[in-house]
């Protein structure tokens, strides 16, 4: 078993005083389960203290650190080296920033910028609902079961990366998820201005249905299934 | 070159740090004053991405229509746990408002995990028992293995729609505080390299912990201890520097947290040997046994020769044995656990045994406030319009060693009792804001830009989280301490020469990480110190050299440290009130053993 590789980063730098964009090669010799995260921590360690990178969490969990690497948007906290060169069957690896947002510096985009489409959707409940007993309003796990994986999106923005629809008309998967989530949820009261939004002209019409956010997703959500349920109008459970 | 503090902006509260503890706190601010007007600093690129969202075992309640359960039973828990160094009148106050938050927060979106009859589920948790210690009490609500997911999202929502005002990827550079009332501070913001001056009404620090000061650690990287080298920057104490958390089972490599859930659905930990130890330590408790003893059993098994050297990390460690679960439960109970062993490690936890070793966790110190979540100084006066709460602070919930699933449950309680503080703060007479020209903040950054030497701040860095892992986790002694007060001092001398490769100050990770290496040292140093000055051990803090706890040290320690280096210590009577109103079970508040 190889124990470790050598590996290349070509990354794609910006930088906002000078508004310039160059590609930057970086080679280092690398452990299998070294993480794409902890080669930048080493290229800031070792060679180059100004690569700007992002991450907060590092275990998948806050969506921080998504970049594209040979084209794929991913987490480059989750991404082992050795997976990556089984994976894209090379060890040298294009790294650059996803493009939901223009970019602050090198692999940093402006996360609030890429948030506002989120904010649109108004990711709360709008209108909570009473609760039945006056206090707890619970959720039978069955009627959960329907969307609890929606529930997990972490906003990393790798599904709005890879979706083929143009950003400028479409606010995107996880937008639309978070807004398909709570139409899903009966605490919601206010289902009216979330169907308006989701069939609004930014919203679900504009999917193409390529499935690329379900293919690219880091936490596994069928993010299209959802789109899915809500082009056919189907967000409530329907009866057997 | 002066450095221009750009702009003034005003507003009622100013959180500097917007993850659970401060967005809870902004959420009940703006629910009974919907004028106010209310801005939320963050490091981190987007609220969403703070720690509380890797929280993930559950919190702990007491439903007051559980016949079993009692709220009497987890105060007693917690202040047992702790080594008899919380302070009961914050143990009362979290424990007795805990259910209303869990409607608070089930009302509001977060999905607590239910049963099929739809009843809330309930997990157990080490240290949570009936009957003072009598059995294992089922207590911790949770949202699958997400719980803290589920908080962050809902306390965000929640102040997201009440019209707060979020200012992302900034730092919060220096204090302003006249007179003993706070004013607000100056902000760096990151993005567009500028300083700007936020006035406040009031100010929540609420900037989390400082896991990063070692090298193993569960926390998120932007855990560098920044709220509390604020208070010290300002000459503000910080409470139990020395009270550290080690999570027993971290995932061999990056540290990440295996959560204790694992083993309360039946993990197993086993030696070299495949001995299931734990049997050894704990006979009753094994598995679930408090934090601190199970990390230090793995510890002694690991000194005793009965680790496993890991290759690629040059790391020993033990495993932990999850093969036996069915696999409903490895489907349902912990996906994302189990998971994560196959994501970091390439493990497959049904089939193989998994690599774990003991991993900063948790810091029990932090910012000295009172019940209130009011700053105090070192004489034990709070400073008015200032407050802490969350990981940062120490109220003291915790003591010397928290019980799982008391974190989370700390952030939205004392996320709302210090909003009805400080709410009340704010509707007093208008606040006249003195002349507020900033007083530290231009020495230390023109320090960074003005230094010259040649040498790496990620191995400075490195350097430090490594000693500190070495000298002061599980095991500590007299010698070892010293010897990483001297390293330390070395430390910051090499971080002062280092000159930045890049002076621009626009998202310059470097000009960031130079601030947060001088936090790092700030508060390794006061860990250090207190570290010493303790001469027991109790909870979390394990002296090799004085292994029994010692009624002399029954008081909580206060460390200043107006220059680095410069330590220094003062004490804090434990609050006993429980203990002392002499109602029914109060002698079971009294100074107890810590015995499982």
């Amino acid at each position: 078993m190889v124990s470790f590789y050598d590996i290349t980063l070509k990354v794609r730098r910006f930088d906002p005083d000078s508004k310039s964009t160059w590609i930057q090669t970086y080679s280092l010799q690398a452990g299998r389960i070294m993480r794409f995260v902890d080669l930048f921590r080493r290229i800031n360690s070792e060679t180059d203290p100004t690569l700007a990178w992002g991450s907060s969490c590092e275990h998948g969990q806050c969506g921080t650190c998504s970049v594209k690497i040979n084209g794929k948007p991913l987490l480059a906290c989750e991404l082992l080296v050795e997976n990556a060169v089984a994976y894209f069957g090379t060890t040298t690896f294009t790294v650059e920033p996803l493009g939901v947002a223009p970019v602050v510096r090198d692999l940093v985009i402006d996360t609030e910028k890429a948030y506002e489409r989120v904010d649109r959707v108004k990711p709360f409940i709008i209108d909570p609902r009473p609760p039945a007993d006056g206090q707890e309003h619970a959720i039978h796990p069955a009627q959960l079961e329907h969307y609890v994986s929606a529930t997990r999106c972490i906003n990393c923005f790798c599904c709005a990366s890879a979706c083929i629809s143009s950003h400028r008309n479409f606010l995107g998967p996880n937008a639309m998820l978070a807004a398909i989530v709570r139409v899903m949820d009966p605490r919601e009261g206010e289902k009216g201005q979330r169907l308006k939004c989701l069939y609004s002209a930014q919203g679900i019409y504009r999917c193409h249905s390529s499935r690329a956010c379900s293919f690219v997703c880091p936490k596994q959500i069928d993010v299209a299934h959802f789109i899915a349920l809500a082009k056919a109008g189907r967000m409530t459970p329907q009866e057997e | 070159m002066t450095i221009p503090v750009i702009s003034t902006q005003h507003c009622d509260l100013l959180i500097i740090g917007a993850g659970g503890a401060g967005l809870r706190c902004a959420a009940e601010i703006l629910e009974k004053m919907p004028d106010a007007r209310v801005v939320a600093l963050t490091k981190v690129s987007h609220p969403q991405k703070s720690h509380t969202a890797t929280a993930q075992g559950g919190l702990s309640a007491v439903d007051p229509r559980d016949p079993l359960d009692a709220t009497i039973f987890h105060m007693f828990d917690t202040w047992k746990g702790s080594d008899c160094t919380a302070d009961q009148n914050v143990v009362q106050k979290i424990c007795e408002s805990a259910w209303e938050q869990i409607l608070w927060l089930e009302n509001r979106g977060m999905h607590f995990s239910r049963d099929f009859q739809g009843r809330l589920s309930k997990r157990t948790f080490g240290g949570h028992t009936r009957n003072f210690g009598e059995s294992s009490a089922y207590r911790a609500v949770f949202e699958a293995d997400r719980t803290g997911k589920g908080i962050m999202d809902t306390a965000w929502g929640e102040s997201l729609k009440r019209g707060i005002t979020f200012v992302n990827q900034c730092l919060a550079v220096e204090l302003l505080i006249r007179e003993r009332q706070c004013f607000g501070g100056i902000v760096f913001k990151q993005k567009t390299g500028e300083f700007v001056r936020v006035l406040a009404k009031a100010t929540v620090i609420a900037s989390g912990g400082c896991g990063q000061v070692f090298k193993v650690t569960t926390n998120c990287r932007q855990n560098t201890g920044d709220g509390l080298a604020l208070v010290l920057d300002a000459g503000l104490p910080v409470m139990d520097p020395e009270a550290v958390q080690f999570h027993p089972t971290g995932i061999v490599g990056a540290g990440i947290l295996a959560s204790e859930t694992l083993r309360s659905v039946g993990g197993i930990l086993r030696n070299r040997d495949l001995e299931p130890f734990m049997v050894n330590y704990a006979p009753k408790m094994r598995e679930l046994a408090p934090r601190d003893l199970v990390a230090r059993a793995i510890e002694s098994e690991i000194r005793e020769g009965r680790g496993i050297l890991n290759p690629d990390h040059h790391t020993e460690h033990v495993w932990i044995d999850l093969r036996h679960l069915p696999d409903e439960v490895h489907a349902k109970q912990i996906p994302e656990v189990s998971s994560f062993f196959k994501r970091y490690v390439n493990l497959d936890p049904k089939r193989d045994l998994c690599p774990v070793r003991p991993s900063n966790h948790y810091h029990m110190g932090g910012i000295a406030t009172n019940e209130f979540g009011e700053v105090e100084d070192a004489a034990h006066q709070s400073i008015r319009g200032l407050y802490a709460v969350g990981e940062c602070a120490a109220a003291s919930f915790h003591g010397f060693n928290r019980l799982g699933t008391n974190s989370i449950l700390e952030l939205i309680t004392m996320g709302k009792i210090t909003a009805e503080r400080a709410m009340h703060h704010i509707q007093r007479a208008p606040v006249h804001f003195p002349d507020m020209a900033p007083e530290r903040f231009h020495a230390r950054f023109t320090r960074y830009r003005e230094a010259v030497g040649k040498d790496s701040l990620g191995r400075i860095r490195d350097a430090l989280r490594g000693l500190m892992t070495e000298k002061l986790s599980v095991f500590r002694s007299e010698s070892g301490i010293t010897a990483a007060m001297e390293s330390l001092r070395e430390l910051k001398g090499r971080a002062d020469r280092t000159a930045l490769s890049s002076r621009s100050w626009a998202m310059n990770p470097e000009l960031v990480e130079r601030w947060e290496l001088d936090n790092l040292l700030a508060v390794s140093m006061v860990i250090c110190q207190g570290a010493l000055q303790r001469r027991e051990s109790r909870g979390a803090h394990y002296r090799d050299d004085c292994p029994a706890r010692k009624d002399e040290f029954n008081h909580h320690t206060l460390a200043t440290m107006p220059v680095f280096g410069e330590v220094e210590l003062g004490r804090r009577e434990v609050d006993m009130s429980i203990c002392n109103a002499g109602g029914a079970h109060h002698e079971k508040f009294a100074v107890i053993e810590r015995k499982y």
